[in-house]
């Protein structure tokens, strides 16, 4: 631990960097199935406010607002789901940002809306001012705890036939469908999933920095959750981990850079995702990479050198 | 084309277009600030006494925080090169926050949890102090926020000061004063709605608005980071209002003042402590006539006090640029923590906790100190208590509000 | 004079969004890759443009063609470290994608060491700022000066694309990158130039933007980043006139959502509309057939 602490990870950060998993697990489950979503920040907002509100304003216990912030963004993920989910790459990825932007500009605009609607002064998100003096009320244990059960039943949902239905998906969609597969019933169960994992990470967060505001959840905190899966890797559960606990401890670890530190973790990011495609963990890259430090091709850069010099 | 030929036109590209900033020193002078007389030189402290300061020194929020350790550097060189707390070498230890809620907090632990300062200046922005400040009440050390305006920002507990006035000081005055001068009567009023600076600074000019019963046409929003304002400006000159009112920060505040001016609205803009940078007048021109602000300090201020007048060499001279009201609060906020530390003059001997409650209590007593931002007063709540400014540009240059008052009536 | 003046508001805010967003739509409909360096290569091209007038006392009408070309090599060094690399490799595009977000870090870290954090502007007076007397409407002659600007930009890599050989390369790498190889296209040097291209686009945009709007930091491609992929979406992904009306469109869609009194919901206004758009027309507002890219 003094370890740890030595090289600037402290117990927040740790807490943070498991929040960052969390996170990292949400856009996973949704690459995996082959489906480029980037909704991730709108439903963490969706859980956050949603959570704090339940604590603050109707005095229930983190586990009940957890619960509550979850049940909201999967409530919101299926008429999103529904129409969304039949685009793919980059149309869903721009769609679902788009829906991340909407639900912050709500958010922003939440009480001003809702006064004029009701006609009484309310005042629930308050604006870009942000909610603050959230107790501090998220242990590690129980960050631990989420993590772990969530890795349990994502184990337990790749070896199920629903699991091979997601791989079969990402694979190639329509021989999926051809094989029996209902497609769109398994893409919208994910997105759910994918949501409501997000929607717990804001609930957990907030009860951790104290203070949430809208601009928490805008175009980078995804870009963020987008890379701390592919940094990890997205062939298995633990990519998105590594992924999530790199990226967030980094910054901190490099702090006795000064102003270098952006510099050195930009280039650190640059060379990690130019030398290992794949992501941090990922067998196959690491032996490629292996075998180019010693200087052998592999086979299949022999072949691609061939085609290319003729 | 050769990859390492290209990669070294690049290097070759960056070095070329770098531009190295010549620094100056000055010779040593006495420094106008300090309580010299008030408190005698410490003989009790430790060989050094370290302090953490929390701002964004990356990222966009850098444009305020850089200019705010470059002020802390200055005011701890004349603090250490005075002798203003005897043998004991003054130390500030700077944390980038990258205006990041996250990191503020992180930086906050390191500081205050790690590497065991006395206490801290910062964050840069409020919602970084709402998350961050917490870590440091909890652990009974002092922290100042040097830029935080928002409002509730020292309720958050009893080691939690700012030194930089909230909106609500500084806005109603200049309101009041300027509808006497020019007799406002109905206004077009324009903010950034997704920033909690130009967001609180919008809700006091409406309630001051409000209080000094001008009629507010209409009002109009914009998102943090925007360049073009004329669709807004549009809508709020063609309802011939007296004055624009524009709750921003510097960076839109300059568009803004030059958008409404090509769209011909020639009346006064009324402004909040985002207009206060010496950047806005340079880079407005003649298109800053008629500009009105309210602030803690200003640049451009026609009767500053002699200690202000030296900060502003001193920061140009070793700079090379002119320090805005954020460099002037940080400036003053190093001061400050320094003086808590002359006047606690608490043993070596002491532990952290004593070392800390000392700094606290002697913070609470800092009672009229002479700084660039005025004569300077703790309350008892640990909010700032100094006198706003209120300036119009009149011919090029800022002019009390009072005296182009007293010309125009 | 308040709708004719919005109406000029429009084309004006158009012509700058499209003109920004033109270099991301190249370097997508030939690589099918999101550059998001792409608004960090822009802000190098407004401070190389800042330094040629103030350091080497270049007049600013020199400085954009010589913006244009170092921001055209700095997008080429781009490409080769963060995108060929992982292109060779075939990597999945998306790693293409978080590798040019490591490029963008790096590129905005460099020039605030460089450059500081301190907003800088173009000297007062290096374009005439006074607004055109007697027209019912208000515009100053760099807003014209940038319209026409943009439209040539435009029109010149309309007619590079579609009717040089370089061009045709381009479309043919852009089809298949496969096919084209086996019709003797050297496919890496189609890619080195469509960067160039792009960055030479992103370079004038960046000049034109800090003449402009005159705030130039390290900073300044935050803003217009998603902005730009909102409107090539709209438009068509990877499609040059898509990247216009797209520009225009969404320009409208602010300033008509301002002009009727939602300036608080114009960006939600946007986004709403590009989910629709997605939905029902996901080619966007110009493109042609629905092509898969990732």
């Amino acid at each position: 631990m003094d370890l740890l602490r030595s090289i600037g990870i402290t117990e927040i950060v740790f807490q943070l960097m498991l929040v960052n998993a969390i996170l990292g697990l949400s856009i996973y489950l949704t690459l995996y199935t082959g489906m480029f979503s980037l909704a991730n920040a709108g439903f963490m907002a969706i859980g956050a406010y949603v959570g704090v509100v339940l604590t603050q304003n109707y005095d229930l216990p983190l586990w009940a607002a957890l619960i509550g912030g979850m049940i909201a963004a999967g409530i919101v993920a299926v008429p999103i789901g529904l129409p969304v989910l039949r685009l793919r790459d980059i149309y869903l990825a721009i769609a679902t940002i788009g829906f991340g932007e909407v639900v912050r500009i709500l958010i922003l605009n939440f009480d001003t809306l809702a006064s004029s609607i009701s006609g009484e002064s309310v005042q629930l998100t308050r604006g870009a001012l942000g909610i603050t003096g959230i107790p501090k009320i998220t242990e590690t244990w129980q960050l631990l705890l989420f993590l772990v059960v969530t890795v349990y039943i994502l184990v337990r949902l790749h070896r199920s036939r629903f699991g091979r239905a997601m791989a079969a998906i990402r694979q190639d969609e329509q021989a999926a469908a051809t094989m029996g597969i209902n497609v769109v019933y398994i893409k919208n169960t994910v997105f759910i999933f994918s949501a409501i994992l997000a929607a717990s990470a804001g609930v957990l967060k907030a009860h951790l920095t104290r203070t949430i505001s809208p601009g928490d959840y805008g175009f980078d905190q995804v870009v963020n959750i987008l890379a701390f899966a592919v940094l990890g890797g997205t062939s298995t559960w633990l990519g998105p981990i590594v992924g999530g606990f790199v990226l967030t401890a980094l910054p901190e670890i490099l702090r006795e850079f000064k102003q270098y530190r952006g510099i050195v973790n930009g280039v650190i990011l640059l060379v990690v995702i130019v030398y290992l495609p794949g992501g941090l963990v990922n067998i196959n890259g690491w032996k490629r990479l292996w075998r180019r430090i010693r200087g052998q091709p592999s086979v299949i850069e022999r072949i691609q050198q061939n085609t290319r010099s003729g | 084309m050769n990859r390492k030929l290209v990669s070294l036109l690049f290097v070759f590209l960056m070095v070329f277009l770098s531009f190295g900033v010549i620094t100056a020193q000055d010779e040593v002078e006495k420094p106008l600030v300090g309580f010299w007389e008030s408190c005698p030189t410490p003989s009790n402290l430790p060989a050094t006494v370290t302090v953490g300061a929390i701002f964004g020194l990356s990222d966009a929020v850098a444009v305020y925080g850089v200019p705010q350790r470059q002020a802390v550097e200055l005011a701890v060189e004349e603090i250490n090169e005075s002798g203003y707390l005897g043998e004991t070498v003054f130390e500030v230890r700077f944390e980038d926050s990258a205006g990041n809620r996250d990191q503020a907090i992180f930086a906050m632990t390191k500081l205050v949890e790690e590497d065991k300062v006395l206490a801290v200046l910062g964050p840069t922005l409020s919602s970084e102090a709402f998350a961050a400040d917490p870590i440091a009440q909890e652990n009974s050390t002092p922290v100042m926020g040097v830029s935080n305006t928002a409002l509730g920002l020292t309720g958050m507990g009893d080691f939690v000061f700012r030194n930089s006035l909230p909106e609500a000081a500084v806005i109603p005055g200049t309101i009041a004063q300027a509808k006497e001068v020019l007799g406002l009567e109905k206004v077009g009023l324009l903010y950034g709605n997704d920033d909690d600076f130009t967001v609180s600074g919008y809700q006091v000019f409406r309630q001051a608005l409000l209080d000094n019963e001008i009629e507010i046409l209409g009002e109009e929003t914009f998102a943090k980071g925007d360049l073009d304002f004329n669709a807004q400006l549009t809508n709020l000159i063609s309802q011939e209002p007296d004055a624009l009112v524009v709750s921003a920060l510097a960076a839109e505040a300059t568009q803004i003042i030059l958008q409404a001016r090509a769209l011909d609205y020639n009346g006064p803009i009324i402004g909040g402590n985002g207009f206060n940078s010496p950047a806005v007048l340079r880079d407005t021109g003649e298109a800053s006539e008629g500009l009105i602000v309210g602030g803690a300090w200003n640049y451009g201020n026609p009767n500053p006090t002699e200690s202000s007048v030296r900060f502003v060499e001193m920061y140009e001279a070793k700079f090379n640029q002119s320090p805005d009201q954020f460099a002037a609060q940080s400036y003053t906020g190093a001061w400050l923590m320094a003086t808590a530390i002359r006047c606690a003059d608490f043993g070596a001997d002491a532990d952290l906790a004593e070392q800390r409650l000392a700094i606290r209590d002697a913070l609470l007593q800092i009672r009229d100190f002479d700084s660039p931002l005025g004569v300077f007063s703790f309350t008892e709540d640990r909010e700032p208590l100094h006198d706003p400014i209120a300036q119009i540009v009149s011919g090029g240059k800022f002019e009390p509000l009072a005296v182009v008052m007293g010309e125009s009536g | 004079m308040n709708i004719t003046q919005q109406i000029v508001n429009a084309i004006w805010l158009g012509g700058v969004y499209s003109l920004f967003a033109l270099g991301y739509a190249l370097v997508f409909s030939v690589l099918g890759v999101l550059n998001l360096a792409h608004s960090a290569v822009f802000m190098w091209g407004a401070f190389i443009g800042l330094v040629a007038v103030t350091q080497l006392n270049v007049s600013v009408w020199a400085a954009i063609p010589l913006a244009m070309v170092v921001s055209g090599v700095i997008s080429i060094v781009l490409d080769v470290l963060a995108f060929a690399p992982l292109r060779r490799r075939n990597a999945p595009r998306i790693s293409q994608l978080i590798s040019s977000i490591g490029a963008a870090i790096l590129l905005v870290n460099i020039a605030q060491l460089i450059f500081g954090t301190q907003p800088q502007r173009f000297p007062l007076g290096s374009i005439p700022s006074d607004p055109l007397e007697g027209l019912p409407i208000r515009i100053t002659p760099i807003q014209i000066i940038i319209l026409l600007v943009a439209i040539t930009l435009m029109a010149v890599l309309q007619y590079l694309v579609v009717r040089t050989r370089a061009g045709q390369a381009m479309r043919a790498v852009a089809f298949n990158q496969r096919v084209a190889s086996l019709l003797g296209i050297n496919s890496g040097n189609v890619f080195r130039m469509t960067f160039f291209l792009a960055g030479a686009l992103a370079g004038a945009a960046g000049v034109l933007f800090g003449l402009a709007y005159n705030t130039i930091t390290p900073f300044m491609g935050d803003s217009v980043a998603l902005k730009g992929l909102t409107v090539i979406v709209l438009g068509g992904l990877g499609n040059i006139q898509g990247a216009v009306v797209g520009g225009f469109v969404v320009a409208a869609l602010e300033v008509f959502s301002i002009a009727a009194g939602g300036s608080n919901y114009r960006e939600a206004f946007v986004f709403t509309l590009l989910f629709l758009i997605l939905l029902f027309r996901p080619q966007g507002l110009v493109g042609q057939a629905a092509e898969t890219r990732a």
